[in-house]
Order: structure tokens, then sequence, then C-alpha cells
């Protein structure tokens, strides 16, 4: 305490140097290298807190129709809180740790990495060897291909949702108006429900995501389903005015008070909650609220007075309405260290069985082929395969092929967006510039 | 004398395991990351060198320089109004409630106990606008006023932001500086009320200079804490609307492991290190004059 | 350097001041309104802290729809204790278990290595003692977000992940530069002639560190233990990263579990497991401050 601070710092000096060196080379040590394919004679299992039907699907099929594989190498799951997931598979891929199988990253861009890292096993390979290929249903086969930007598959599609307008069939009804078509037709119904007092949509501007859908199903629609393609390529930016044309269809809803007061402030409970208690007409979510809608607790309104229209048209668009929006959810991936014979067995198992077992058990529908559909579905859940079959093909969502700096830049501004403060043009400028940098 | 306080065994045995742990598990990986400065990528793709390239792009990120103007307001106010706060509630214990203030102390720096995930729902409940009324914006339509979109705007969200924290912490900043208070000699009080000083004034001449040390220690600790928030934003705003309420922290988490970019992001680390150091050097110079002065 | 080590040494809580002027018991009338802003601001505080207290704590009896639907000062429209019930069988009494693990040895460890090495660098005379001091000092500054990668390589090259010591280190070593700094600074404020003359009475330094150093610090101790467990008692960031797996999830973490995939709150069972949490702390506290309480009478007679 009593010595000047400069001959103190002078005496620092060269510690700091020799321990800055030090550090240097550690940084330098990078990833510890990977091991063999050695056979740990365990499966384990990696999710998220806050998903439990994957694990509980996967503990059915051990105890059934893979009681086989799970005599050989039995599961071991654990599970981590879904908010920071990416970090944790980051730092498990760092030291090259990540499970036998688990949970994807949330964006597709970090999902990339642990693929250009040769860290996850191309399915589509592993798959044809062990002869069960054709247990993927082609609609999930290429939304994922598509997601990651591969020609390989990397993940199995433990969901597949499409996505689209709900709407509350008994306001429509009481204000003249049905299910609409076109981009133009939203517009005026929400016009007609705005003027009869009713809040046209109910959406989480908080969570940003259900409104920038929106932006990416119009660019869709308008421009065709490789426009936001052409965007990742780099051959055309958002700031371009024909996409600004989109987020600005958007935002006009928001300025006209559409999403109803306060839509920033508005989160994925209370948006849902809003069109359950019937005080919104339409919802954009994806199929899995279908677990929401047929439960009579939060359902006030009724399951059967739910209806789903596909995101409408554009009028002279390049693009058609049954291309329809779809996701996979979160997929689950499997890493290449400690793939041996009995993972790949439990790979196969899974592939064959995993389709039947968590429609039947959760109700859940995925991108696995079914071998034995059950017939007692409820009506919501038989329209949402009935649009899988029938749907050519499939689009994915505005951000999905963005860097994970403008998924997170474009999902935090979708609020602003709804409630109006927010142009179209610019926010595809700050979207834009996010995916530039990264 | 010298021999036995001096005693290189019993130091060694006193300061070695401090030492040792604090090495290894702070000073090692602060180094650490400090070697990642210069470098590009994060462990899975590998990293390459990158010279000062990371430093150039952050002067010329306006994202780090509003996460920085955000971080720097939030903390200067935040401080003022905590310590400020914190110094007001202690005089009243003191002076006004005496030994009566032990339930009182208890209850209001209770909040800090909280968790923050806790208190950020029951904030976002108080100000919500859509789609039920919270009491606030209940408050204002009953003077005819509109509700208000309070965390869709990013000065309200601001405001909310410092509000909750306060509440939070202006207890237990009371009860940093009661300890304080209560060691100035009743005598000079005493002395000083004979004098014809009284209230206020005897809080300015007294009062203020004597637990001015206890003020500077509250501060220096409420602005390395303010400059480092970050559990109170990912719980509240989550750095929204738009990217208005992201401090360093925030930003820095999000670079490395939302963005992969790990050496840029041990970049921001550093910045905000600095940050922290030339706030707390500061402190130390402007109230060391009137340490001396008083 | 000098100016802050006094500084907070000053905080060092010597006792309740005995004096105190005999006042005159007279309660006029005028006596009362000139009290009267103070009470209403006395009022008004306590309205502000534990209203939104009580809130929480009904909340912890409400149904998800009566959250969603019914105004925020609805009472709860019974008083069902599904919430506990459904928070105790996710396995929260596992998580204070867990916590009370990690957080226990954690802060003993600071506290003990924290005031060992606060008197060394205080008390004891020798060359390089400032640049040690000025090491810890550091720590304060430098944002955790920084140390975790590093960290995470070390915790699984050593073989230490999945155990608790990830979360038993790094909240020691995080926690100790404000203690040692603290501590330094409460050993400044005691006279060097005590622990001169306890050495000079033959007893060793290490002794009388034992003997005279930490019962004189016995306040200082439990205001810094105090600030300590709140801080380790909230953390959610250390824990999150270092956690992976169910086995070893601390409290805030399990908070988290009523937080759906995408992004539904289930509020009922979160604020019962808040209100699980905070009765713990509360007792916890009520019985340190009766401690500290002690202390500051027993510093009283001292001082």
């Amino acid at each position: 305490m009593t010595t000047a601070p400069k001959s103190r710092l002078r005496r620092l000096a060269p510690l700091v140097a020799v321990v800055g060196a030090g550090a240097m080379l550690l940084t330098a040590c990078g990833p510890a290298s990977g091991g063999g394919s050695a056979d740990s004679g365990k499966f384990t299992y990696l999710g998220q807190t806050e998903n439990t039907t994957i694990i509980s699907t996967l503990e059915a099929l051990g105890k059934d129709q893979c009681a086989a594989e799970e005599k050989a190498a039995p599961l071991t799951s654990d599970s981590v809180a879904g908010t920071q997931w990416d970090q944790k598979l980051q730092l498990l891929a760092g030291q090259d740790a990540l499970s036998n199988m688990s949970m994807a990253a949330g964006t597709p861009s970090l999902m990339k990495q642990f693929i250009d890292a040769g860290q996850v096993v191309d399915l589509s390979a592993e798959l044809e060897k062990l002869g069960v290929a054709d247990k993927i249903l082609p609609a999930a086969d290429s939304t994922i291909k598509a997601l990651y930007g591969e020609d390989s598959l990397y993940a199995l599609p433990t969901e597949l949702n499409i996505e689209g307008f709900w709407y509350n069939k008994q306001l429509l009804a009481d204000n003249g108006l049905e299910a609409p078509a076109t981009w133009d037709d939203l517009v005026a119904a929400a016009d007609t429900l705005q003027g009869a007092g009713v809040q046209p949509f109910a959406a989480a501007g908080k969570d940003g995501w259900p409104v920038t859908r929106l932006v990416g199903d119009y660019i869709a629609r308008d421009l065709g389903p490789d426009a936001l393609k052409d965007v990742a390529d780099g051959t055309a930016k958002l700031t371009d005015d024909e996409y600004v044309k989109a987020a600005d269809a958007v935002a006009e809803l928001g300025k006209a008070g559409y999403f109803g007061e306060a839509v920033g402030s508005v989160d994925y409970n209370a948006a849902m909650n809003e069109f359950l208690t019937g005080k919104a007409a339409f919802f954009y979510m994806g199929s899995w609220a279908l677990a929401n809608f047929n439960d009579e607790t939060q359902n006030t309104i009724g399951v059967d007075n739910v209806g789903f229209a596909p995101f409408p048209a554009v009028d002279g668009g390049a693009g058609s309405i049954d291309q329809v929006p779809a996701n996979v959810g979160i997929p689950v991936m499997l890493a290449k260290k400690g793939f041996g014979d009995s993972q790949a067995a439990w790979l196969k198992c899974i592939a064959s069985n995993y389709g039947d077992a968590v429609l039947k058990e959760s109700g859940v529908v995925s991108g696995f082929a079914l071998d034995t559909p059950p017939t007692d579905l409820p009506e919501t859940t038989q329209t949402v395969q009935q649009v899988i079959q029938d749907a050519p093909s499939s689009i994915l969502w505005f951000e999905a092929l963005f860097t994970s700096k403008g998924t997170s830049v474009s999902q935090t501004n979708g609020g602003g967006l709804a409630n109006g403060t927010l142009s179209g043009a610019d926010f595809m400028k700050l979207v834009q510039a996010a995916n530039d940098e990264g | 004398m010298d021999r036995v306080l001096g005693d290189k065994r019993a130091i060694f045995v006193l300061l070695g395991p401090a030492l040792l742990v604090y090495s290894l598990v702070m000073l090692v990986p602060i180094l650490w990351s400090l070697g990642y400065t210069v470098f590009d990528g994060n462990p899975i793709v590998g990293f390459t060198f990158n010279g000062l390239g990371n430093f150039t792009k952050f002067f010329q990120d306006p994202a780090a320089w509003s996460a920085i103007w955000f971080t720097i307001r939030y903390a200067l106010v935040l401080t003022i109004l905590q310590v400020g706060t914190g110094f007001g509630l202690s005089l009243l214990y003191v002076f006004w409630l005496k030994k009566a203030s032990s339930t009182i102390r208890t209850i209001v720096f209770f909040p800090v106990v909280l968790p923050t995930v806790a208190v950020a729902l029951l904030f976002q409940r108080l100000f919500e606008a859509a789609p039920t009324t919270g009491p606030v914006n209940s408050l204002l339509n009953v003077f005819g006023i509109p509700s208000v979109d309070w965390f869709g705007t990013p000065d309200a969200s601001f405001w909310i932001i410092i509000l909750m924290d306060l509440w939070r912490s202006m207890g237990f900043y009371a009860v940093l500086l009661y300890a304080g208070l209560l060691d100035i000699p009743e005598e000079m009080l005493e002395s000083a009320r004979l004098d014809g000083a009284g209230g206020w004034k005897l809080v300015r001449t007294i009062v203020l200079p004597l637990s001015l040390p206890v003020l500077l220690s509250s501060l220096i600790f409420s602005i390395n804490g303010t400059l480092k928030v970050f559990d109170t934003i990912i719980a509240l705003t989550n750095g929204g609307p738009g990217n208005a309420t992201t401090p360093l922290t925030l930003y820095m988490f999000q670079t490395s492991f939302t963005y992969g970019e790990y050496g840029y992001g041990s970049t921001i680390a550093l910045m905000l290190t600095i940050l922290c150091l030339l706030f707390t050097v500061f402190i130390f110079r402007s109230t060391r004059r009137d340490i001396t002065k008083g | 350097m000098t100016t802050q080590t006094t500084a907070i040494a000053s905080v060092h809580p010597r006792g309740l001041t005995s004096g105190g002027v005999p006042r005159s018991r007279r309660s006029t009338p005028r006596r009362f309104f000139a009290r009267l802003p103070i009470r209403i601001l006395i009022a008004v505080l306590l309205i502000v802290e534990i209203y939104p207290m009580l809130w929480m704590f009904l909340g912890s009896f409400k149904t998800q729809s009566e959250f969603l639907n019914d105004p925020f000062w609805a009472l709860p429209k019974t008083w069902s204790l599904d919430n506990y019930v459904e928070v105790f069988d996710s396995g929260f009494g596992h998580y204070i278990v867990n916590s009370i693990i990690v957080v226990f040895p954690s802060l003993a460890l600071i506290l003990l290595f924290g005031v060992a090495a606060g008197f060394a660098l205080e008390v004891m005379v020798w060359k390089g003692r400032g640049t040690v001091l000025l090491l810890f000092l550091a720590g304060i500054m430098v944002p955790t977000q920084m140390i975790l990668l590093p960290l995470f390589t070390i915790y699984f090259r050593t073989g230490l992940t999945g155990t608790y010591w990830p979360l038993i280190l790094t909240y020691v070593a995080t926690g100790l530069p404000l203690t040692v700094f603290m501590m330094a600074t409460f050993f400044r404020s005691v006279p060097r002639e005590i622990f001169e003359a306890s050495t000079l009475d033959g007893a060793s330094i290490l002794r009388s560190f034992w003997a005279v150093g930490l019962p004189l610090v016995r306040n200082a101790i439990f205001t810094v233990g105090l600030v300590q467990f709140f801080f380790l008692w909230n953390d959610l960031l250390i824990a999150l990263t270092f956690t992976n797996s169910d086995a070893l999830r601390t409290i805030q973490v399990g908070l988290l579990n009523f937080t759906g995939q995408y992004g539904a709150v289930q509020y009922g069972p979160t604020f019962a497991a808040i209100a699980v949490n905070v009765l713990g702390t509360l007792l916890l506290y009520l019985f340190l401050n009766q401690q500290v309480m002690k202390g500051l009478t027993a510093g009283s007679v001292k001082g």
C-alpha cells in the first residue's frame, strides 16, 4: 500500500508478460482432438428441459420396439435449460463432447458450424446404409436440407409443423367474413373486424418472430419460394424495393392498429390466450399450438371453432398458396464422436418407429413415415396431416437462412413492425446490416 | 517484531489458498480470454490470428457504441439513484426511526433476496398494457391518459429497468450506509446541535462529510456492479425493444455464444473492464479532493 | 488507494451508539403534524415494499387463467396448494439440496480464504503485498462472462464436469476479490499494536491470527458473508453454464423449468417455487440478522 504505484507497475510488467505468453499458448491449443468412434456401450441423449416429448418417446421406444438396442446400449438422458441452449452446445462441441444424440442448435448457422467441423453424422448416408432412408418424409427431408443449406440430412425431424392463420370461425361468421384467400382479402377482413370492435390479430410482438414470419411468408408469396435464398446467396438484398414491400405490408397492419394495443409487450402466452379466449379473430402460429387448442382449460372458444387458413396469396405474386410454411421444430442430431454399432442400431430403430410412437403417445406430427396411422385423431390434427400430405413443397421462415446476428436483430425488431413504430424500409435496413456483418 | 510479522511460512499459509484458487479460476481464464482478443473464430471452427482487427471492428461497430452508451447511462443513473436513496433511507433509520428501525430495515432490505426472474415477472405485470391492463396503466386511465406500451419504447423500458433495480437494491445500500452512519460519534452531533445546527444543515455540515468514505466505497461498489448489469436485463427486456436496452455484457454474451465470434466477444469484455477501471479511478480522483478539503 | 482503504474501513459496524438524548414523551398535536410528512413517507415506503411481495405470494395460489385474464390485484379464487405440489413433483426439493450443497461450502471457503488473505495482505509486512492486493482488485472489474469459456475447457479437461466442484470453485474464486479487499480494509482499522502485543507474548503469528484477528473482525465477516450469500444464492449465469445435468441443478436454474419451449411461462408454479425459495432465505436472513445484531452490540461494548 505504501509503495508508489509506478514502481509497482514496473515490477508487475514481467509477470504480465510471462502469464500473457502462457495465455497465448493456451489459446492456441484449440479443441481437444477428437477420439475414434469408440463405442461407449451407452446411448446418451441431451435435450432441452422444456421439451419432454422427445425423451419420453425415446424411453417408450426403449421399453418396446427398441428393447434389444436398449439392452445393448442403455439410453441415458440429461437435460439443460433451453434459454442458453446454443451456448451450452457450443461449449460442449468445443470440447468435442456432444452426446450421442442431442437436440440441434436453435440457430441454423451454429448447426452449420457443427457440420463444417465434422462433428455430426451425415444421416443421408447412414440411413441409406441402414436401409431405412425411406422412413423420412420428403417434405421433412427437404426442409432440413434447406434449413442448413446442405445436400445431406444432418438432423432427424422429430417434429414437422406447418404454419398459417388460425381463425375464430364464430367471429368471422358474425361479421360475414370467410377465410381470406389473398392478402387484400386479409386486410379487408381486418378492417371490417376492427370496425366492428373486434381485434383482428393476436400476435406476440415481444417475441418478434410471429410478426417477422408474416414478412417472410409475404416475400415467398410475392417473389416466389426461392426469394429468401437469393438474399442468403447475396444476389438480392432485403433493402431492395420488392423486399421492402413485404415489410411495409406488415408495417401497414401495425400502423392501422390491427394487432391490438401495446403489442410490443405481448408475449407468447398472452397472444395465445387472446386468441383462445375469443379476444382476437386471427392468430398466425405453427401447428405445435394444437396441444393448446385441444386443451379445454385454455381454449374457451371451443376446439371446433378453430379454423385453419393457409397464408394468403399475393395478387400477381410468383408464389402459390399451397406452398406451405413448414418447420421441423428443433430436430435432433447425432454426434460423430462415439457413433458406433450400437448407436447405429438405435438410429435405425428410431427412424423406423419414432413417427408412430410420438403420434400415438403425444399427438405430435413428426417428419417420419407412419406404418399404422391411428384413426381416432382430433379434427385439427387431421387437418394438419392433410395439409402436409397435399403440399407440393414447403417454404422456410423469414430468418431461416440468416446469420445468428441477423436472426436476433430481426426478431427483436419484429415488435416495432407490429406496433407501427418501425417502417418496413428501416426494419429491412437493420436486418440486412446485421446479416452483412455476421 | 518485523521478523514475526514477516514470517514467510505464515504468509504462505494464510495467503496461499486464496491466491491459488483465485489464480487458477480467475486470473488464468482472464488472461486466456485476453489471448482470444487477437483471434477470430470460436472453439468449434477453430481460431485464426486476426491482429488488432477485433479492436478496429469494435470502434466502428454501431451496436457496440449503442451498448456502451446504454451501459454508461444506466450505470450513472442507477448509481446516483441507489446510493442517493440508500443514503436518504439510512438517515431516516438513524435520525428518525432510531432503534425501532430494525423491522423496517429488514423489510426494505428484503427485495435483494428475491430471485431476478421473480422481480422481472412482477414488473412486467405492473407495467402491463395488454391483454390485461396493469396497475400503472390503470392509474393513468383513471386520469384519462391512455395506456402506455412501456416495454415497446426504448425510453420507457430504460426507466422501468432503473426503477426495478432501484426497488431491489436501495434497501441493501441503506444497510451498508447505515453501518457507516453509526460510526459517527454522538458527541459530535450533539455539539453541532448545541451550535444551532439542525435538520438539513446538520446533515450537510457534519453527517455528509463524515460519511463520505462509506459513500465512496458504496459508489465504487455500485458503479462496478451496474456497469456489469446482466441478469436484470435478460429477465426483463432481453435487450429490447430492438437493441435499445442491450448493455455491453449482454452484447458480449450474444457475440460469443450466439453469434460464435469468441474473439470479438473477448474484445468487448476487455473494453468493459477498461470502462470499469476508468470509472473507479475517476471516482477516486474526484472524491479525494473533497476529502482533503473537508 | 489509501483513501479507499480508510473508506471501507469505516463500514466496520462498531456498534450502536450508546449515547442519545433523553427525549420528553409529550405528544402534542403540533408535534404530531410536524412528524406527519415522515410518517406518510414511511407508510408509502412500506406499501411499496410489502405489496409487491404479497402479490408474488398470492400468485403462488393462482391458476394460469387467473394470471392471464384477471386484473393484477385480484385475489386467488381458491387457496389450492396444487402449484406447490407441482413444484415438489418436479424435483424442486432436490434443487434446494443442491443449492445448499454448493453455496454453503463455497461461502465458508470464501470467508476463510478471504479473511486469511486479507490478514496476510494488511497486517503482515512483506515485499510485493501491494501488487498482490492490486491483482485481487482487478477481479472486481472483470465481467464474469469473460471467464466462462476458458473455465468450461479447464473443468472439462480436468474431468471436473459433472460434479459440484466447478460451481464451488467458480463461486469461491469470483467471491474472493471483494472479500479479500474488504477484509484487508477492515484489518487496517484495527490498531497494529494489538497484533504486535500478542506476538510479543510469544504467540506465533498464525495463532494470533486465529485467536486475536478473527474475533476482531467477526462483525465484518457476518456483513461480508451476508452480501456474498445473496450473490451466490441468486446466481444464474454460472450455475447455468456449469451444470449439465438435472442432478446438479440449483434453485435458480430450476425456476426456469416452468418456462415452456416457445417461451410460455407457467406463472403459478413459478411463483410457488419462488415462495418456497424466499421463505428459506427469509428464515436464514432473520437468523443471521440476529447474529449481526448480537455482533453489533458486542462490538459496542468493546468500542
